[in-house]
């Protein structure tokens, strides 16, 4: 919250004058205590923080919001000052019942030409800002952004000047290169959800038959913690996102590492019945790219026949994010979370690209998952009344695996790197 | 049903064909004491009662709501309600709060002081008063009853489109809700368009609209936003009802709809909607400051035109609330400036109650206090107002808790304090008892602090934030030290409870004056508005003579007169002394309006009709046939009772017979 220690002179303002009575020293020692409190209160380091940006479009936005919000506190000190000084003079001490004046139309005239000049001065600033933020023209890159109930599709589509030689889809954690001016085209597969990463830019809705537009552009390498903003439904409070941002060769490596061929587990593994399992529960929603049924031909996951937003997370290379669940939960165990989260920017990359390994895995968590979803995120998923949909869930269902079913999955999903 | 003063044996037959005796065996109900002296009452101060207690009932109700939700977040990960009840919780929190209790609030208010403000005996259309009435109730009650009846409305207030659609809300709350609101959305309509008929013609003589009361004023301008307001959510609702009980596709994209289109009818509603919340309370404290100030409102004109042009004004707003839906820059940037533009007359607002005090006699009564809560509380929320009217860094704050932190800094500093200002100003004209001063004192300084304590870390949460509308909050985004937001989720809910302390004394309070209190003087606050000519509580009739204005602050000049040396003003009368000369001087007939029973059968069978939706057809016949009988009921009603149904003479010696138009 450094930028904001900037107003700490206006807000002191309050405990210089010097009270001329008791009553008034205790309402100025409450109001600086209040103001005290308020800014050490805004000392932690809370990563949704909305005075704490991390690229161009948020630093335009914070730029207007430290021009306003001193303004806000000025006024508010002058007017909440010169109350209190009207609560104290006037009260009745026995003074003759005052003249009925109806006021001076001189002094309203002023007090109305005042706030329409200071909020003049804002509304220009305001007017330039809305209109760089909504610039498409110097786009150098471009994902599409889907939301639905509870979790977000980021698709790169081809743009081979990134290396994006085949459409990556993902989910979870979406990825971009610093220094990048990323334009997202959003859309909602069911009801309005809304795109925010804060240290990034402002929000987005994601709203079914429009697309929105979002620029995005990280200065450093680092994750930046989001959260869906409109409400959506059982599961709104969790449906979060991370925005990752690599350097631009980390960057190259990471979409590589997505273009990869699909790496068969080794016949007689564990992983290897994994992958049976599956091919015979997984795969009626979630895509891995690459896998083969026994006669050869493609593996293709069906989820609009099961889902009703008619999507379910692509699980290609899942070990390369860090969250499942629509970024409810960590993939990496709480330690290694920490490290990669507190990564200095330089050693960021590195971290990060090392994906999830089987040392890391929060596994506890993923066995739950597996053992029984809705469970941990309320989601549409009993059978029994799915009446609306057609028999269509709205979230994973409890799938009724065994452990040792969950042994074999956990083992296959470990290889998808 | 207009009350119109003319002599009993000069009843002139009138110009249209009615009835002369109740036809169908229906007598008019005549009591004038017991239950039914309620149920079936057309007077506007018995309903103004009737809305103030409603709507005390559904206050709690929220209340208890709003507890269960601070409850639920004090602590990350919440157990004590779980995302679907969490998701009614905070819908019907809001909607109770908005609907059934701030608006019905101010409703009573308008009912019972309105007339008595301008010198009028009644309302224009008596019976239509208490039609508004019943259908409100109706409304609330269809609105809760979903809560035994398989689930509350889970879409929040806003209940944005497609999430309101049968797929993703499959039980039937949203049905109650759309059903309830469109209830509650006619009876306010009726109420308005008889608000407004009242003050443009029942004025006493000499009280021209610029000597009117700056109350009544606001519930005027209140009152036309209504008229304006309340069609486009009627039809929206309407539009909701046919997409979720008839297949309809109005919202739904897939189908060629458009889910932004609720947006827009509901904000174009919803926007005014602020300012019908707000509006009567900045009335009720530009009452209250001048009386315990001693001084009249500081530029009476700039305050009645700064209201009537954030009326206006707040017609051309709405897509503020929509920011972040992908509007486009130009339509952004218009909305944004236009919001700003707000703050003006707003700001005019506060400088002007300041003023009022400013060289003034501060008698710091409960009622003082909760108005001067009002403008200090009311700044901070305007000036947070200030902040995402710049629509960029709106972008970052909407939907999280720094806008909840605002509209409570508004709606609950602004508009409950002004609420609760008016009841320990009114408590004594109303109902001819003092509220108790110290406990009073505790009610005002817990709630105070309550308040702060509750939204003011909301503006923290926000800002470093936390999203709204989230069952739960997970330490992983709360960040670190010991202020964390988890610290400010527990001091939040710590208030809240401290609030509901406060609140709790007020009803105390009230109940102590019911039993206990010492009856008012007829003038204990020096008070400056025709109310205060009445006697405490006011006779059936209001006024015994109708009173001539000739000041705006008639009753305070009535009392005092300047003193030209020095300019200070010096008593020539006792308040008391005028009210007894009233009664001394009072006129020989008045006629009032006879109660009735069909706004009580109308309104039921509105209710009966409205759960046919949910309940198939025969229950709609159903409704609709008391609906038809009532109606029936309602115009062969004689507009003069026959003389087997005419009141004896009452008790203080006057007699009270029905005017003759319907």
């Amino acid at each position: 919250m450094n930028r904001r220690n900037e107003q700490t002179p206006e807000v002191k303002m309050e405990t210089n004058p010097t009270p001329k009575n008791r009553r008034g020293r205790r309402a100025y020692v409450a109001l600086a205590a209040g103001a005290g409190l308020f800014l050490t209160g805004c000392a932690s380091n809370a990563p949704q923080d909305i005075f704490q940006p991390k690229g161009p479009n948020a630093d335009d936005i914070n730029n207007l919001q430290l021009l306003v919000f001193p303004i806000a506190g000025v006024v508010g000190v002058i007017v909440l000052g010169l109350a209190t000084y009207i609560f104290m003079k006037y009260r009745d001490k026995g003074q003759p019942i005052p003249s009925q004046a109806h006021g001076k139309p001189i002094v309203e005239i002023t007090l109305t030409v005042i706030p329409a000049l200071i909020l003049t001065v804002c509304g220009v600033f305001t007017f330039r800002t809305i209109f760089d933020l909504a610039k498409t023209s110097d786009t150098e890159m471009v994902i599409n952004v889907t939301g639905q109930q509870w979790w977000w599709e980021y698709d790169y589509p081809v743009q081979t000047e990134h290396g994006i030689k085949t459409p990556i889809i993902t989910s979870g954690q979406l990825v971009l290169p610093v220094g990048t001016k990323v334009l997202l085209r959003e859309t909602s597969r069911d009801v309005i959800h809304s795109y925010w990463i804060p240290a990034l830019n402002g929000k987005k809705d994601a709203v079914p038959g429009r697309i929105n537009l979002l620029r995005l552009e990280a200065d450093e390498p680092g994750i930046y913690a989001g959260q869906c903003t409109e409400f959506c439904g059982l599961s709104h409070a969790n449906m979060r996102m991370e925005a990752v941002a690599l350097s631009k060769e980390d960057f190259a490596k990471w979409v590589a590492n997505q273009q990869a061929e699909y790496a068969k587990p080794a016949e007689g593994t564990l992983a290897a019945e994994g992958e049976t399992v599956f091919l015979n529960q997984c795969v009626r929603c979630h895509q891995v790219n690459g896998q083969k049924k026994a006669d050869g031909t493609a593996v293709i996951a069906a989820p609009d026949e099961n889902v009703y937003s008619g999507a379910a997370p692509n699980l290609s290379h899942l070990m390369s994010r860090n969250t499942f669940a629509g970024a409810m939960f960590d993939l990496l165990s709480e330690s290694c979370r920490d490290d990669v989260w507190k990564a200095k920017p330089e050693e960021f990359g590195a971290k990060y690209l090392k994906g999830v390994t089987g040392e890391c895995l929060n596994e506890a968590k993923l066995r739950a998952w597996l053992r029984n979803a809705p469970a941990l995120k309320p989601m549409y998923a009993d059978p029994t009344k799915l009446m609306p949909t057609n028999g269509k869930y709205r979230g994973m269902p409890a799938l009724g695996l065994t452990e040792t079913d969950i042994d074999k999955l956990v083992a296959y999903l470990l290889t998808l790197k | 049903m207009a009350i119109i003063e003319r002599p009993s044996t000069d009843i002139a037959a009138p110009a249209v064909a009615t009835p002369g005796t109740s036809l169908g065996g229906f007598k008019r109900p005549m009591m004038e004491s017991g239950w039914k002296s309620w149920l079936f009452t057309v007077d506007h101060k018995k309903i103004g009662i009737m809305y103030g207690v409603s709507a005390m009932f559904f206050f709690i109700v929220g209340g208890v709501e709003a507890l269960l939700i601070r409850l639920q977040l004090a602590a990350p990960e919440g157990k004590v309600l779980n995302a679907d009840v969490y998701n009614q919780m905070f819908t019907m929190h809001a909607t109770t709060m908005i609907f059934l209790f701030a608006m019905p609030m101010a409703a009573a208010f308008a009912n019972y002081f309105l007339p008595l403000q301008i010198g009028a005996r009644d309302v224009a259309f008596p019976r239509l008063n208490a039609l508004s009435l019943w259908l409100l109730i109706v409304g609330g009650l269809v609105l809760n009853a979903s809560w035994f009846l398989g689930g509350a409305a889970d879409g929040g207030w806003f209940m944005y489109a497609p999430n309101s659609g049968p797929i993703f809300s499959p039980s039937n709350g949203v049905d109650f809700w759309t059903l309830g609101l469109q209830i509650a959305g006619v009876a306010s309509l009726i109420g308005s368009i008889n608000l407004i008929v009242t003050v443009l013609n029942m004025r006493a003589p000499g009280m021209s609209l610029m000597k009117m009361p700056v109350f009544t004023w606001m519930i005027l301008v209140v009152q036309f936003l209504l008229v304006f307001s309340l069609p486009v959510i009627t039809v929206a609702l309407v539009l909701l009802m046919f997409q979720r009980s008839y297949g309809a596709t109005f919202f739904d994209a897939s189908a060629g709809g458009d889910p932004l289109l609720w947006q827009h009818l509901f904000w174009i509603f919803g926007h005014p909607e602020v300012y019908v919340l707000i509006l009567p309370a900045f009335g009720i404290i530009s009452e209250v400051l001048p009386t315990f100030a001693r001084k009249p409102l500081f530029g009476y004109p700039f305050v009645v035109f700064s209201g009537a042009s954030i009326g206006l004004v707040g017609f051309g707003v709405w897509a503020h609330h929509m920011f972040a839906t992908g509007l486009g820059p130009v339509s952004v940037a218009v909305f944004s400036i236009a919001t700003m533009a707000i703050a003006i007359p707003t700001g005019v607002k506060i400088f002007n109650w300041l003023l009022t005090m400013w060289g003034g006699k501060i008698w710091y009564t409960t009622a003082m206090k909760f108005a001067i809560g009002l403008v200090l509380l009311f700044t901070v929320g305007g000036l947070s107002g200030v902040t995402h009217s710049i629509a960029p860094s709106d972008t970052q704050q909407t939907d999280t808790y720094y806008i909840v932190a605002h509209f409570h800094y508004v709606l609950f500093g602004g508009m409950v304090f002004g609420l609760f200002s008016g009841f320990y100003y009114w408590w004594p004209k109303v109902f001819g008892k003092m509220l108790n001063e110290k406990m009073g004192s505790w009610n005002f300084w817990l709630m105070f602090f309550g308040m702060n304590l509750t939204f003011g870390p909301m503006h923290i949460l926000g800002l470093q934030g936390q999203p709204r509308r989230m069952y739960i909050w997970t330490e992983a985004r709360a960040g670190e030290g010991f202020f964390n937001l988890g610290f400010w989720n527990m001091v939040a809910s710590v208030g809240s409870l401290i609030l509901a302390v406060g609140v709790l004394i007020f009803l105390i309070n009230a109940f102590y004056t019911w039993k206990k209190g010492p009856d008012a003087e007829l003038d204990p606050w020096d008070a400056r508005t025709l109310e205060w000519l009445a006697t405490s509580p006011p006779k059936a009739h209001n006024f015994d003579r109708i009173p001539v204005v000739h000041h705006l602050d008639e009753f305070f000049h009535r009392k005092y007169e300047e003193d030209t040396a020095t300019h200070t003003m010096r008593k020539v009368a006792d308040g008391a002394d005028l009210v007894r000369a009233e009664e001394a001087a009072a006129d020989a007939h008045i006629h009032l309006p006879s109660p009735s029973y069909w706004p009580l059968v109308l309104s039921i069978g509105v209710g009966v009709l409205g759960l046919g939706v949910i309940y198939g057809v025969p229950v709609m016949v159903v409704g609709a046939a008391v609906i038809l009988l009532a109606s029936y009921g309602w115009v062969l009603e004689p507009s003069v009772a026959a003389d087997s149904e005419l009141d004896p003479p009452s008790g203080d010696g006057h007699t009270k017979e029905i005017a003759p138009l319907g």
